[in-house]
């Protein structure tokens, strides 16, 4: 949204730093919490978008990730071994803007993702899970990055996501369940990484995003009337970058962070979004 | 009424600050490494309070881990071990009731359930996994009934049915499908856990495939006339299809569908299936039609892309960009 300076720039890389576990060697989500691989991809993304990366220990954290990586190609979160496709993915974006991605297994990876595919064309958290647009989007954007979307029935997938729009406009994250902003986010990137945006209503789901908007104090919350929260204003936010809503600055659905940024990195990938406008 | 809300603001800020003075409790002994009794009681308390402090949980299984279990006494033989984690257990199971979809709860769960020891008898080395894993199903069907769609719960359900100590036959999950689904057609996640149930069954060859494919169009063709609306069963229907080889049954379906169209002009769901599975026939099968059949096809194709780009306006590009694909099948 072009105010960057909002945020003190040395307090937010402190507050960063604040979070490194010396044990691990990787970031939690707050000072003296246990690294998490969430945690540390998040971590990543801030102290890149401060130019700040000279504070990272790379080798640390990049031997952390890979050790997450189990014999089955997925990842743990940490060290006590819940996995998801959610944590492939964190690994696989971190190491990416590292530069590191030499140093993963990617048959391994690209082998897990393929077997967590479902006959909807969508990707579940784990093997025989059901498709869920927010893993949906994950097992996409890795692939992406991984320069393997061959591995994805576009039409099928494209299909389940349009499916995805409900007569309010707005779009839920499973078959026959409610709407709600953050899936504007995981639909609409993975429909942009597909190159498929035109085949939903932009305008009903733009109209439902602003729709759930505080007026009053600010912010965007999961459905009109619900109370906003940081978590619902990032991706009805990110939902409306991607639609070409006036103003805002484009953002890349594969990293979820600014596409000037990721284009300056080299990291680019052909997804793409409604052309902005102007009004 | 302004005194009342002044209580009530006072009591939930003396409730953060005891919250606060617990959280900060709680990091110190952990970096100070405190194994003890005392710290693992205070984990229970914060987690009470907050069950996603996820560092706190970990903590919990470092206590258990570094500092109880391996203390070797009276305090802590095998039987002890195996009654702290089913205490463990019960006490997930009341958290989950009110925070159903924390993954860190889920997660802890399964840690207890594999860190059961192994006893109680030499006879006897599975009995206390055999009782603690065979409650599961039990806790799990619970948290279905109270949100059939809970995501954490069908995964945690398929990771107990494939890891318990004494495997339930498939068989029974497929009923359990059932029931879940004749209580509601669009329980979806029901639907999927079918088709995986099935493709197993088929696989091992413990049911007839093509029996059971015939149980699952009846069932299905009830669905879709109960409420053709209804999202979760078409895309049943399509994996069913799917990949469409066997020609009878692709033509009576679209047969089928079409009866179905008659009756209900403006079903979307009838139009898009029709379009997909005579464009399965295009693919499939032009070795067995003619090119007045094919001819015939694809204007069939055409003229329903048509009519769902007017009733499904908001995916009318899709039905514009399926008609240039049709029409290559020409
Ligand atoms: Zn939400």
């Amino acid at each position: 949204m072009n105010h960057k300076e909002a945020l003190d720039r040395e307090e937010v890389i402190d507050f960063v730093m604040s979070c490194w576990d010396e044990d691990a060697g990787a970031f939690g989500a707050h000072p003296d919490h246990d690294a998490h691989i969430h945690s540390t991809l998040s971590a990543i993304q801030i102290l890149i978008m401060q130019d700040a990366l000279d504070r990272l220990d790379v080798p640390r954290v990049v031997d952390f990730i890979l050790s997450l990586q189990q014999e089955s190609g997925v990842f743990s979160g940490d060290s006590f071994g819940e996995i998801d496709t959610r944590f492939l993915y964190c690994a696989v974006n971190a190491l990416s803007l590292l530069g590191q991605l030499d140093k993963l297994d990617v048959e391994k990876t690209v082998g897990y993702i393929r077997k967590c595919r479902n006959f909807d064309g969508g990707f579940g958290a784990c093997i025989g899970a059901e498709s869920h647009a927010a893993m949906v989007w994950v097992c996409t954007a890795a692939l992406a990055i991984l320069d393997r979307l061959d591995e994805i029935d576009h039409e099928t997938l494209g299909w389940w996501l349009a499916e995805r729009q409900l007569p309010s406009g707005g779009l839920n994250g499973r078959p026959e369940k409610l709407e709600d902003v953050c899936y504007s986010h995981w639909v609409l990137s993975s429909l942009s990484i597909l190159n498929k945006l035109t085949w939903i209503d932009a305008e009903k789901v733009t109209a439902f995003i602003l729709s759930a908007q505080d007026l009053e104090h600010g912010g965007i919350a999961d459905r009109p009337g619900d109370q906003p929260d940081v978590f619902h204003t990032q991706f009805g936010v990110a939902g409306l970058s991607l639609l070409g809503y006036p103003g805002l600055n484009d953002l890349d659905p594969v990293y979820c962070m600014p596409a000037s940024l990721i284009e300056r990195m080299g990291l680019k990938k052909g997804w793409q979004a409604l052309p902005r406008r102007t009004n | 009424m302004v005194e009342a809300l002044e209580a009530k603001k006072l009591k939930e800020h003396a409730k953060l600050k005891e919250y606060l003075a617990l959280t900060d409790e709680v990091i110190v002994k952990k970096n100070g490494r405190d194994w003890s009794r005392d710290a693992f009681d205070l984990t229970t308390r914060v987690l009470h309070v907050n069950p996603e402090f996820y560092t706190v949980w970990n903590y919990r299984r470092h206590i258990l881990v570094h500092g109880i279990f391996p203390t070797r006494s009276v305090l802590c033989t095998p039987p002890e071990i195996n009654e702290i984690l089913t205490t463990d257990l019960s006490l997930t199971t009341a958290h989950l009731k009110q925070h159903p979809k924390v993954y860190w709860i889920w997660n802890h769960r399964r840690w207890c359930l594999e860190n059961v020891p192994v006893g109680p008898t030499e006879d006897d080395p599975d009995g206390w996994r055999r009782a603690n894993w065979n409650k599961e199903l039990f806790v799990v069907e619970r948290m279905l009934d109270a949100d059939a769609r809970n995501f954490h719960a069908w995964n945690y359900r398929r990771y107990v049915l494939a890891s318990t100590p004494v495997q339930r036959a498939e068989q029974a999950e497929l009923t359990y499908t059932t029931r879940k689904i004749e209580a509601n057609f669009s329980n979806f996640s029901a639907w999927h856990q079918r088709s995986k149930v099935l493709t197993s069954l088929w696989d091992s060859g413990k049911l007839d495939i093509k029996k059971s494919k015939e149980d699952e169009y009846e069932l299905v063709k009830n669905a879709m006339y109960t409420d053709p609306g209804d999202q979760s069963v078409w895309i049943y229907h399509r994996w069913l299809v799917e990949p469409g080889n066997d020609y009878e049954i692709l033509r009576r379906e679209i047969t089928s569908i079409q009866e179905l169209l008659d009756e209900q002009p403006d079903s979307k769901w009838c139009m898009e299936s029709l379009v997909f599975y005579h464009r399965l026939q295009l693919r499939n099968h032009s070795s067995r039609l003619t090119d007045t059949d094919k001819q015939g096809i694809v204007q069939r194709c055409l003229q329903l892309l048509n009519d769902l780009q007017a009733v499904d306006s908001p995916r009318r590009q899709r039905y514009i960009d399926l008609s240039t694909e049709v029409q290559k099948l020409a």
